[in-house]
């Protein structure tokens, strides 16, 4: 056993590289953030001091920045557990160097957009009513739980593939033996343990699907259950669902292009993966077009009068920019780059997916604030500028999101390593096989 | 805890615009004697409810104040008051807030240093008052009385005799009150002879056309006439308002006629027109009723024109349409409408007199009244008698006293400027500046805050500090009290007695009982013991004028012939109108009472007295004119000026004279047309495209409102500004100088600018910009000042031809994007 | 059960504000400070909306005081997570401050705007029982609402019970009601075929807000003009 391990952990150095070596670089990123971090938490404690009255929120506009955030964040997360369970269903090879990041994506940013609803709490010490006096009929409570499962699905849909990794890393010795000792769950790589695991994860990626696709649709319903005009949409919940996935690979995107460079990943995430997420980025970003289209078209053809002014106003009001910004960055941008072989090289993948992030973010915001600046009746319009507080706790949370992805990086291998090593040994086999099985004239 | 916040806010930058630090927290929003919050929290909590007289403003409502542990936590009004009958107006309902404002002065307060330069010190009563009875003692062994002077404000009745009875007394014609009011009833009293203002009968009017008259804001008693206003579903009345703004009143009206500022009369003569050349009007009165319709000859045989030629040859249509803006179909469609429906009423006020030709307006808008035989009618016009007060002795004066009361009152002018004043602040100013007649030695100002008002604010500020001891009564260090020597606060309207009677235009008599619901917080006394205090010191004939030993005393000695009379009743519920038209009928009277104490006892509990019952009047008290008629042709005023021009004398020719004594009031007409209501042309100003009007919101009033922090919060709320001044812009205009609504903007007139955020609105006429009164303290306590601009600072110093009243609408502007 | 009600006659109501004040006093509302006020976050239970329509001269000014509506079908009890507002079974919307955890979904989901938010502790003075006893001051980070008065409910059904009688027509007035100049405000038991308010929800002249919604707004309207 021992002489092919090492024959492996050659072939697949570059993986475990980070963990064992650091650059300066690292730290100072690190403490960048981290200071990040500090200012956030800072202006959060004085808003927990203060009270809300330090954002920008105001009467109409009660909602802001940290309700755009935590859709857009929860949105992010789809990448992850959705996308890699879709692409291990569908046996697709090439998912093996991907779902890794894909899950973390998942872990950190549900983590993180899962607080922005505390952190819109006008009285987050009584949280607790939440459990005491929840009430399962507000679709706040739905988020709660649905979120909540999902966090626990993909948490351990991320952990489980990992264990052979981590088993591997405790072989290999070195610091924190104990934490991967403990982790590894006393994996020995046995026929009757990779059994279990296989099927554990073929439960989970079945199950992870609709918990995914049940968040995001929830998360829709908590402006579609409202009678509010430019939130009352039937189709809210698949138009949020598919905003979260393509929102899901442009980070995904961008994470894998990023560590691709920093830790040379070249050999594992070559031009192909990038291909063919890049094309599911597109086919996303024409399904994200087709339903926007959708949701406005029926909108000015109705022309009931307070979602006609609410249409108009977003297309022409203070937050037109917004409004025609994300077309560029979900529609034209994306479409242009990924049609056009020329454009379609890495950079050109990775500035189509800072566009869709963007662009995601912005259509969060053009959901969530015009609506509310426009009351029905006759008070006066809202205006909405958040503050440099808000600015901060959303500055917080990219930076923890990156502090996150760095730390993993340190402890396990970011590409998985014993599912390369499948592929390497099985896969092959499997392929040909599976193709043999789809060609006409095979049993 | 609030400052902090601002402070980290500004640290970190919390930039969101809205957040810049203003320095205005609102901690301490109450002031509350410490003994209060101890009783508060020891107290067993037993409700009492008090009645009494809303103090904020003189329109007087009934209110009831609710006391837990005598401590008053709220009013509402007082259900059976018959002014108010439950209602009260935003201000009213805030009272509270000046009973506990932080920023009342809790004792009597000298000023150390100049006034910009000022610090206040705390002194005791009797050191105030004995430093003031000295100097008004000296005074008067000098034979100088007469250099003494009363500035008070909108006190009726009682307290008016009160202050009137102590400068008569002490020797000195020199009580005036810095009111509007005051002057007025000149168009009154020059048609009809009266001295005070009419009162409408708006119930019982099918149609009321008013002239800028902005009752329902601005009125003496916005709370009466929204309740009386509030019927007219089911009384079938129409209202129409004439003027320039959309106003609060002209929102609610039946019909929005705009008209440019300054030509009200001549719209009003353009009615005339119509009723007259259709035969409209009332044929019987005008012919045994009135003087000076038709033409006529007099007795040295000299023709003179009547109002009816006057009005068929010069007021035409075509020719109003062009002076005011109102098209000839809408003027003769309202013309005809007031013919024929009856009664029809016409009232004038705010915006139809507050510019120089405003009496001349106001005469044309009253003849409209006596075309339509409006008088001594049901849905008409009428004049309420005082209360029957009691009879005070009368005022036993010395030789000191009459030769001061002989001296010429030194707040009206010498001569041919402005000859119907009552009291003009220009000419006062004037006169305390040059000391003609004589030099000013002691100022007591009461009420108002004139320098806050005052077109002329830099000269007036001069004169007051010319004079060697002003004292004020205010209970908050304001823009004219920070010029006085000595302040002697006066108590909180809650913590007082007094009676508010004869509020102008409420149609029947009535006597409103203010009494302490709270003891006194602070080192504060009411205004008239401390006269009654003063005139003690002062001993001699002064003291003898009252033989009171507080107003207490006074008021109950007063209100004792009210008793007496068996007219009228306690406020009090279940007098509905059926009823008392029964009693009407019969000629009984209602309320009974077995002594006086009863009465006395009943009445501070109820909060006020009224006669609802109103006899009719003869024809020759009713008018009052040298003709015993109505008057188109007022001899009052001819002989007013023949005097002037006799004054001005000399042999050279009268008809010379009396041109330069024309010239001099800035009277364009010409011959009999003077003595008849007309148009007169207001100040032309070619360069500046826009007029200036002002306007008054309900919370804040004539500014007083705005020491309140409630009160500034929804001072604009309905243009969705608080805290803030804004201009009123219509879109063309607007869109001609590029301003978008909430854009700053620069108002210029030639005598300043104010920099505001524009609104821009269909309410209002194109060529006027309209800016509310009564923010853009400088003074005023903590929440009034500096917030908002002041409009009447950039006004010219322009008054009303015959009167002096300030001139509010004459200013011109322009308008330009600020940055 | 009786089920509370008001009919706003705007036929009367001059806009003249003072309910708006009234209430706020009645009701121990905070004042907003002037940037706060300006960024809008003036607090009125009972706001007053005010537009002006149609080409000049031909201009019309709306004024409509506007209190929650308490709807019958509420939207915005539907949404709380935590039932700190409810619908009591006498049609009373009413929100529990102690209980509120500050999300103010309550207040995105109410079609009329009804809601007003601490976003700072109120200002008061320390201990000081001044200003209304009978209803509670509300801390940083509630949502608080126009409560029909509820605490007048309180002591009017505490009297009636004390007399043993129900409750009269015109016996429970909320403070804006009582103190409108105009007596444009009539509240009572739209249940109740005797009371003023049953009567004139009846008229010609009526109309509700969200009417198109199902929310069945317990505020009525009177008005000569068709569309408000
Ligand atoms: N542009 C424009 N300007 C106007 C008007 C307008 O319509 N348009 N209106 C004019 C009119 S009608 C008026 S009356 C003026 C008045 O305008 P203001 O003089 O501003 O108003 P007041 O409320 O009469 O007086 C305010 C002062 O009286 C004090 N005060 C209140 N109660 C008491 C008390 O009981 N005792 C004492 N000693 N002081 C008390 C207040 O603290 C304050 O210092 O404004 C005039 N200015
Ligand atoms: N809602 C509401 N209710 C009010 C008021 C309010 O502002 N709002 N104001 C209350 C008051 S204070 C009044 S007076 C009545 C309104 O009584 P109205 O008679 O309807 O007031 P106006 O005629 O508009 O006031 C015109 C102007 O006369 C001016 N004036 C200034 N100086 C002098 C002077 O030296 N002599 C004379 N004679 N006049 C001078 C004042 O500046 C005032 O602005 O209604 C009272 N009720
Ligand atoms: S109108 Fe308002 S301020 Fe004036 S007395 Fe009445 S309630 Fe008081
Ligand atoms: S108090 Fe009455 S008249 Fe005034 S705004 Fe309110 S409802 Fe209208
Ligand atoms: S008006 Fe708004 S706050 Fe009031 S009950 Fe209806 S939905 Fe709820
Ligand atoms: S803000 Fe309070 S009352 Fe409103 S939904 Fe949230 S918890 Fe409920
Ligand atoms: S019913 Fe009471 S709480 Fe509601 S608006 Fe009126 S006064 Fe305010
Ligand atoms: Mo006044």
């Amino acid at each position: 056993m021992k002489p092919e391990n090492i024959e492996l952990a050659d072939k697949d150095e570059t993986l475990f590289r980070p963990i064992y070596h650091t650059g300066t670089g690292f730290y100072v990123t690190l403490g960048i953030l981290g200071l990040i971090l500090l200012w956030a938490l800072y202006m959060y404690v004085m808003q927990v001091r203060f009270g809300l009255g330090m954002t920008g929120m105001n009467q109409p506009v009660t909602w802001g920045f940290y309700i755009v955030n935590f859709v857009f964040f929860i949105g992010i997360s789809h990448a992850g557990t959705l996308i890699s369970a879709i692409l291990r269903l569908s046996k697709a090879e090439w998912r093996r160097p991907i779902t890794r990041m894909a899950e973390v994506i998942t872990a950190i940013v549900l983590a993180i957009g899962g607080l922005h609803p505390i952190l819109d709490l006008g009285r987050p010490d009584r949280m607790m009513n939440l459990l005491e006096a929840g009430r399962l009929q507000s679709p706040l409570l739905w988020d709660v739980t649905s979120i909540t499962a999902y966090f626990t699905a993909s948490t351990v849909y991320l952990y489980l593939p990992m264990i052979p990794d981590i088993a591997r890393i405790r072989d290999r010795g070195g610091k924190f033996k104990w934490l991967y000792a403990f982790m590894a769950w006393g994996w020995q790589g046995t026929e009757k343990q990779k059994r279990v695991l296989n099927r554990a994860i073929n439960i989970l990626m079945v199950m992870v699907i609709p918990i995914a696709i049940s968040v995001h649709t929830v998360i829709s319903y908590i402006f579609s259950m409202t009678l509010q005009p430019g939130w009352h949409s039937t189709i809210f919940g698949p138009y949020f669902v598919v905003g979260a996935i393509f929102s899901g690979i442009a980070a995904l995107l961008i994470v894998m292009i990023a560590f691709r460079k920093v830790y040379h990943f070249e050999n594992y995430l070559k031009e192909i993966h990038f291909q063919y997420l890049s094309t599911l980025l597109l086919i996303m970003s024409l399904i994200w077009s087709y339903f926007t289209f959708s949701e406005y078209l029926t909108g000015v053809f109705g022309a009931e009068p307070h979602e006609m002014h609410i249409i108009l106003y977003k297309f022409t009001g203070p937050f037109a920019f917004y409004f025609w910004g994300m077309i560029l960055c979900n529609f034209l941008v994306p479409v242009i780059i990924i049609s056009f072989k020329k454009l379609r090289t890495i950079t050109g993948i990775f500035i189509a997916s800072v566009a869709v992030v963007i662009g995601m973010w912005l259509e969060r915001f053009i959901i969530v604030v015009p609506s509310l600046a426009n009351p029905r009746l006759d008070v006066p319009i809202g205006i909405y500028v958040p503050t440099v507080l808000e600015w901060a706790l959303f500055a917080g949370g990219l930076a923890v999101f990156v502090m996150g992805f760095m730390i993993f990086s340190k402890f396990f291998p970011l590409i998985s390593v014993w599912e390369i090593e499948e592929g390497r040994t099985h896969g092959r086999k499997e392929v040909e096989n599976r193709i043999e099985s789809y060609l006409p004239g095979s049993s | 805890m609030e400052i902090k916040r601002r402070e980290f806010l500004r640290l970190f930058g919390g930039l969101s615009g809205s957040f810049l630090f203003v320095g205005c927290g609102l901690d301490d929003v109450l002031d509350i004697p410490q003994s209060m919050i101890e009783q508060a929290r020891r107290g067993p909590g037993i409700e009492t409810w008090q009645n009494t007289i809303c103090g904020l403003c003189p329109a007087g409502c009934g209110t009831r104040v609710r006391l837990i542990d005598d401590i008053p936590v709220s009013v509402k009004g007082n259900p059976v008051y018959p002014i108010n009958r439950g209602g009260m107006c935003p201000l009213g309902l805030n009272a509270l807030h000046s009973l506990y404002h932080p920023d009342r002065l809790k004792g009597p307060v000298q000023r150390k240093g100049t006034p910009d330069h000022a610090t206040w010190e705390s002194i005791s009563w009797e050191n105030a008052l004995s430093q003031i009875a000295e100097r008004l003692v000296e005074l008067r062994v000098a034979g100088k009385p007469h250099q003494v002077a009363f500035l008070g404000h909108e006190e009726n009745g009682l307290l008016k005799q009160h202050f009137a009875r102590f400068m008569q007394a002490y020797g000195s014609p020199n009580y005036f009150q810095f009111a509007p009011s005051q002057n007025t009833v000149t168009p009154y009293s020059l048609l009809q002879g009266h001295l005070t203002l009419p009162a409408y009968d708006f119930l019982n009017a099918r149609l009321i056309v008013s002239f800028g008259s902005n009752f329902l804001e601005e009125g003496s008693s916005p709370v009466y006439y929204t309740k009386v206003y509030s019927h007219h579903e089911e009384q079938q009345t129409r209202y129409v308002q004439i003027e320039s703004r959309h106003s609060l009143t002209a929102s609610n009206a039946d019909q929005w006629i705009p008209i440019r500022p300054g030509t009200y009369g001549a719209l009003a003569l353009g009615l005339s027109y119509v009723l007259i050349r259709e035969e409209l009007y009332d044929r019987e009165f005008v012919r045994s009723k009135t003087f000076g319709f038709e033409d006529r000859v007099d007795s040295s045989g000299v023709r003179h024109v009547g109002f009816k030629n006057m009005v068929l040859g010069n007021y035409y249509p075509e020719r109003v349409e062009e002076l005011t803006g109102v098209p000839s179909p809408v003027i003769l469609q309202l013309g005809r409408e007031l013919g024929n429906a009856h009664p029809a009423l016409v009232v004038g006020d705010q915006g139809a007199i507050d510019n120089t030709n405003g009496t001349f307006s106001t005469m044309a808008i009253h003849s409209l009244n006596a075309l339509l035989g409006n008088f001594e009618r049901e849905g008409g016009i009428f004049f309420v008698d005082d209360p029957p007060f009691s009879r005070f002795e009368p005022v036993q004066s010395d030789v000191v006293a009459r030769d001061g009361l002989k001296q010429s009152p030194i707040g009206i002018s010498e001569g041919d400027v402005y000859p119907f004043t009552r009291f003009s602040i220009e000419a006062f100013t004037k006169n305390v500046l040059s000391e003609t007649p004589y030099p000013l030695s002691v100022l007591f100002i009461r009420g108002g805050n004139p320098l806050f008002e005052s077109l002329n604010r830099s000269k007036l500020a001069e004169a007051l500090k010319k004079i060697p001891l002003v004292v004020s009564f205010d209970s908050i260090l304001s823009e004219t009290s920070e010029f006085a020597h000595l302040i002697l606060p006066e108590h909180h309207f809650m913590e007082r007695w007094d009676a508010i009677s004869a509020v102008d235009s409420i149609p029947f008599a009535h006597v409103g009982i203010q009494h302490p619901v709270v003891q006194p917080f602070h080192d504060t006394k009411q205004v008239g013991d401390v006269l009654i205090g003063l005139a003690q010191q002062v001993g001699g004939v002064v003291g003898k004028a009252f033989p009171f030993s507080n107003y207490e005393e006074e008021l109950k000695f007063a209100m004792e012939g009210v008793y007496k009379s068996g007219t009228g009743a306690i406020a009090a519920g279940g007098a509905g109108s059926l009823w008392i038209q029964y009693l009407q009928q019969r000629g009984w009277q209602i309320g009974r009472y077995s002594s006086f104490d009863e009465f006395w006892d009943r009445l501070v509990g109820q909060g006020g007295w009224w006669n609802p019952i109103r006899k009719r009047k003869n024809w020759d008290v009713v008018f009052k004119t040298p003709s015993k008629k109505f008057e188109f042709f007022s001899q009052t005023l001819k002989k007013a000026l023949d005097n002037l021009t006799n004054q001005s004398g000399g042999e050279s020719g009268t008809a010379q004279n009396y041109e330069r004594v024309l010239n001099r009031l800035n009277i364009s007409a010409r011959g009999d047309t003077v003595f008849l209501p007309h148009h007169e042309p207001i100040p032309h100003e070619p360069d500046m495209l826009f007029h200036l009007v002002t306007f008054r919101v309900l919370p804040v009033r004539d500014g007083q409102g705005a020491a309140l922090p409630m009160m500034q919060e929804l001072f604009g709320h309905s243009a969705n500004r608080h805290w803030e001044s804004w201009a009123e812009i219509h879109p063309e205009t607007a869109a001609i100088n590029n301003i978008s609504d909430g854009d700053w903007v620069l108002i210029s007139s030639v005598v300043g600018s104010l920099r505001l955020r524009a609104k821009i609105t269909e309410g209002i006429m194109p060529s006027v910009v309209a800016i509310p009164f009564g923010l853009g303290h400088t003074s005023l306590g903590r929440y009034a000042k500096g917030h908002g601009v002041n409009p009447n600072t950039i006004m010219r110093n322009l008054y009303d031809q015959l009167n002096g009243k300030p001139a509010l609408q004459a200013t011109k502007v322009k308008i330009a994007r600020a940055t | 059960m009786p089920k509370w009600a008001m009919v706003i006659d705007l036929d009367k109501c001059t806009g003249c504000d003072a309910c708006a004040v009234a209430c706020k006093m009645e009701n121990n509302v905070p004042i907003a400070d002037p940037a706060e006020a300006q960024s809008g976050r003036a607090m009125f239970w009972m706001d007053m909306m005010t537009t002006t329509e149609g080409a000049f001269p031909n201009t019309v000014t709306k004024r409509v005081p506007k209190p929650c509506f308490h709807c019958d079908d509420p939207p915005c009890t539907l949404v709380c997570p935590v039932g700190a507002t409810y619908r009591n079974p006498e049609g009373l919307v009413a929100q529990i401050y102690h209980r509120c955890i500050g999300c103010r979904y309550c207040m995105a989901a109410c079609p009329f705007t009804a809601k007003v938010y601490n976003w700072y502790d109120p200002k008061w003075i320390d201990g000081a029982e001044v200003g209304n006893p009978d209803v509670s001051r509300r801390m940083v980070g509630v949502v608080e609402k126009c409560s029909f008065c509820s605490h007048r409910l309180m002591s009017v059904k505490e009297t009636a019970h004390r007399e043993d009688r129900p409750i009269m027509d015109g016996e429970y007035v909320p403070a804006c009601a009582e103190s409108c100049p105009a007596e444009a405000i009539v509240f009572g038991d739209i249940e109740n075929e005797e009371s003023r308010v049953y009567r004139l929800s009846r008229s010609y002249r009526v109309m509700r807000y969200g009417e198109d919604l199902g929310v069945k707004p317990k505020v009525y309207y009177l008005s000569r003009r068709t569309e408000t």
